[in-house]
């Protein structure tokens, strides 16, 4: 088997008050293969998908217990591995910073060298993927959520991301630009760690699921299987998804 | 809480460097103009006006924009009159600064604010100006809405009308944004990061 | 205070951005030295959080009400380094974008509001908080006179400006703005405590004295006050030539030697409120100190009123 696009194996993290925010987590994500991470608030989702690119812990240690693509975060790999990682932030606003949406875009692939007829024709390329051709001198305060979104990502994808994480990526969209992101997932050949309270949202977009609560994986497992167990769900503050209470007959 | 969309459709797009030049050399040609030479200023104040026409500037901003001076330029303009031909002086300092904010009023109009910064940088003002310039502006619509969040938030539940309470409530508010304001930067900072800044 | 364009001649606006020009560098030095990379972002969320805090209405009376400036908040929250960048950025946006200011005037609006506002307010805020004991009481009090004071001190500048260009008559613009900044700062005074008090209850941390031994900063930051003080004098004084009494009430006030006392009191603007009211220059000086004692008086006041209660609190 080729190595894996993410191999976490027995992460534990404490934050600087003492307090467990992860504990013991292990799992791996093939190239390509897209993961849901599902649990309550406070769980360590967002907590772990910093670690993926090397923001925590801080300041990095020599040896990792994260893998990407087979290279450890550590201090002398950051670099390279935040460019094979493309993180999502929670609220977009924070990661749109620059004056206009093309200059977002841009930003990643200058950080890395690229200039001149290179950059423009990447921004152009990236921002036509995600549907936002039109935008490139666009302010970002003037896009609306599901646009915001989708820049964001097309910010993350021109760094040549292999390996995205994104932490909640629903929240504040409406039904239309929620579809336009699952579509656009589903059709990126990347891998993808997906974050979500929106439990239909990782039924759809990912084949399997991790349950985190308290630091610690508590399940593990095709998505379907994993978040029709009532009891298990319950337990960790979730719910099952009303997809699979009342199967869709296309869904099926 | 901009009241500008340069770059939205219905407004026109101009190169911004000859159009920072451009209004950057009538205000200076207008300060450098003698007092009390009231043709001319009618003669470039109509100029302008044009200009201000032509980039769509909405005269309720323009209107906004010379309220808001208004006291500050009354208050000197009142204060000329204590000297000898203060009359003249009064009426050159109104005269000139509404010209200029409907130069400028149309040069912002006109060219989208990325621009502007694109010349900055062209001109060396120093880059972490520039960047500061970016992110400044890029957070005033933001945080602009956090503020509006947190007073409706304060109000909503706030039913002493004391001065006091007003006062304690304002600096509540401001307290609260600028922790936010910390916490966001830090954020940025993270976002910067992931995509490869050193 | 924000000066228009058409209120300043050229030699008087040249002056005025090549001090702010100097300003500025000082700060931006400032910054790559002492400010850690991952806190640069918190430049331009700082500076848009000081336009946001100006949107926030104070009730006066009778239905007026007044807003911040946020110079000396600027400086107690960030440093004097980044709050002269941040405060720039300001001044700048405010010009471009909103037309609040001029543009042949930016110069002289950097100056005042960005530069010896917060100049003013970082060598006073120091002085007067190490000169009370540096507890948080001490800091809280000095936090509000420092805002008075910056606020009074922007005000000066901008009449040495005008008075500078010819555009008023300095023995009438000074008492004209100093006078009404006098009333206005102690407004800003209260704001800015009762801001920094409601900050030091939710993150503590963040108004901390700095820990270590000794700010590095501090010594610079007095000086720097003081220099940009001096500088100032020598650039209002020939403004006051062209009345007849102007020169000699300045070598009056720089004869004076208030730099005997503590100099957080007598840097920014002592010398200044002297060489005001054409033979009223002994009234005009006692109002200005009068003007301070009260704002002393008003900003330990708050601070007393606002202050942690908790004796263990100390630094």
């Amino acid at each position: 088997m080729s190595v894996p696009a993410l191999e976490v194996t027995r992460l534990s993290y404490r934050w600087p008050d003492g307090s467990v925010a992860l504990d013991d987590v292990s799992f791996t994500v093939a190239p390509g293969e897209r993961v849901g991470l599902v649990g309550p608030n406070g769980a360590g989702k967002s907590t772990l998908l910093l670690h993926l690119n090397g923001l925590l812990p801080e300041p990095l240690p020599a040896a990792s217990a994260v893998k990407v693509f087979g290279t450890p975060v550590t201090a002398a790999n950051a670099a390279a591995v935040r460019a094979d990682v493309g993180l999502l932030f929670q609220d977009a606003d924070d990661q749109l910073f620059c004056p206009t949406v093309g200059e977002d875009v841009a930003y990643g692939p200058r950080q890395r060298g690229v200039r001149g007829d290179a950059l423009a024709a990447r921004v152009a390329a990236e921002l036509a993927r995600v549907g936002l051709a039109d935008a490139a001198d666009r302010p970002p305060h003037r896009l609306s959520a599901g646009e915001k979104r989708r820049a964001c990502l097309a910010g993350v994808l021109a760094c040549d991301a292999r390996l995205l994480a994104l932490d909640e990526p629903t929240s504040a969209l409406d039904p239309r630009s929620r579809r336009a992101l699952r579509d656009l997932l589903l059709a990126l050949p990347v891998a993808c760690l997906v974050a979500s309270h929106d439990l239909e949202f990782v039924v759809e977009v990912c084949p399997r699921v991790l349950v985190l609560d308290r630091g610690g994986v508590v399940a593990c497992g095709p998505t379907r299987e994993v978040l029709d167990d009532a009891a298990t769900m319950e337990a960790h503050g979730l719910e099952r998804p009303h997809i699979l209470r009342h199967p869709h007959p296309h869904a099926g | 809480m901009s009241p500008r969309a340069p770059g939205a459709p219905g407004r026109r797009r101009v190169p911004a460097g000859p159009a920072l030049a451009l209004a950057v050399a009538t205000v200076v040609v207008v300060v450098a103009l003698p007092r009390g030479a009231w043709l001319v200023y009618a003669l470039v104040g109509a100029a302008v006006l044009g200009a201000a026409a032509v980039a769509r500037v909405r005269p309720r901003d323009v209107a906004r924009r010379l309220v808001v001076a208004a006291p500050f330029v009354a208050g000197v303009a009142g204060l000329a009159f204590l000297q000898r031909g203060g009359a003249v002086v009064a009426g050159t300092l109104v005269a000139k600064s509404a010209v200029c904010v409907l130069a400028m009023a149309a040069l912002t109009a006109a060219t989208p604010f990325a621009d502007l910064l694109d010349v900055l940088r062209r001109l060396r003002v120093p880059a972490l100006l520039v960047t500061t310039l970016g992110l400044t502006e890029r957070y005033l619509a933001v945080i602009g809405a956090e503020v509006a969040r947190l007073r409706r938030a304060r109000r909503a539940r706030t039913f002493a009308r004391s001065r006091r309470a007003a006062w304690t409530s304002a600096a509540g508010v401001a307290a609260h944004l600028f922790v936010r304001t910390t916490v966001r930067a830090e954020r940025i900072h993270a976002a910067m990061t992931a995509r490869g800044a050193r | 205070m924000h000066l228009p364009d058409g209120f300043l001649d050229a030699p008087t606006a040249l002056a005025a951005a090549a001090l702010a020009t100097a300003g500025l560098a000082v700060g931006l030095r400032g910054v790559r030295r002492t400010l850690p990379p991952h806190r640069v972002p918190l430049l331009g969320t700082a500076a848009a959080f000081v336009f946001a805090a100006q949107m926030l209405n104070f009730p006066v009376a009778a239905g007026t009400s007044g807003h911040l400036v946020g110079a000396t908040l600027a400086t107690v929250l960030l440093g004097p380094f980044a709050a002269v960048v941040a405060l720039t950025c300001v001044v700048v946006l405010q010009a471009l974008l909103f037309q609040d200011g001029g543009v042949t005037a930016l110069g002289a609006n950097v100056l005042n509001m960005a530069v010896v506002a917060p100049a003013v307010a970082a060598a006073v805020h120091g002085g007067v908080a190490r000169a009370l004991g540096g507890g948080p009481r001490a800091r809280l009090a000095a936090t509000g006179f420092a805002a008075w004071c910056s606020t009074v001190a922007a005000a000066v500048a901008c009449a040495g400006e005008l008075a500078a260009a010819g555009t008023a008559a300095w023995g009438a613009v000074l008492p004209a703005m100093a006078g009404v900044h006098m009333l206005v700062g102690l407004g800003e005074g209260v704001a800015t405590t009762l801001v920094v008090a409601a900050v030091g209850r939710l993150r503590p941390e963040l108004v901390a004295p700095v820990a270590g031994p000794r700010t590095p900063a501090t010594g610079p930051t007095v000086a720097g006050g003081l220099v940009v003080a001096l500088v100032f004098a020598v650039f209002v004084a020939p403004a006051a030539c062209g009345w007849p009494d102007g020169l000699e009430h300045v070598a009056d006030a720089l004869g004076f030697s208030r730099a005997a006392r503590a100099p957080a009191l007598a840097a920014p603007w002592g010398d200044y409120l002297v060489p005001g009211l054409g033979g009223g220059a002994a009234a005009t000086a006692a109002a200005g100190a009068l003007g301070a004692v009260v704002a002393f008086v008003v900003a330990s006041v708050v601070a007393w009123r606002v202050a942690p209660r908790a004796p263990g609190r100390a630094p």
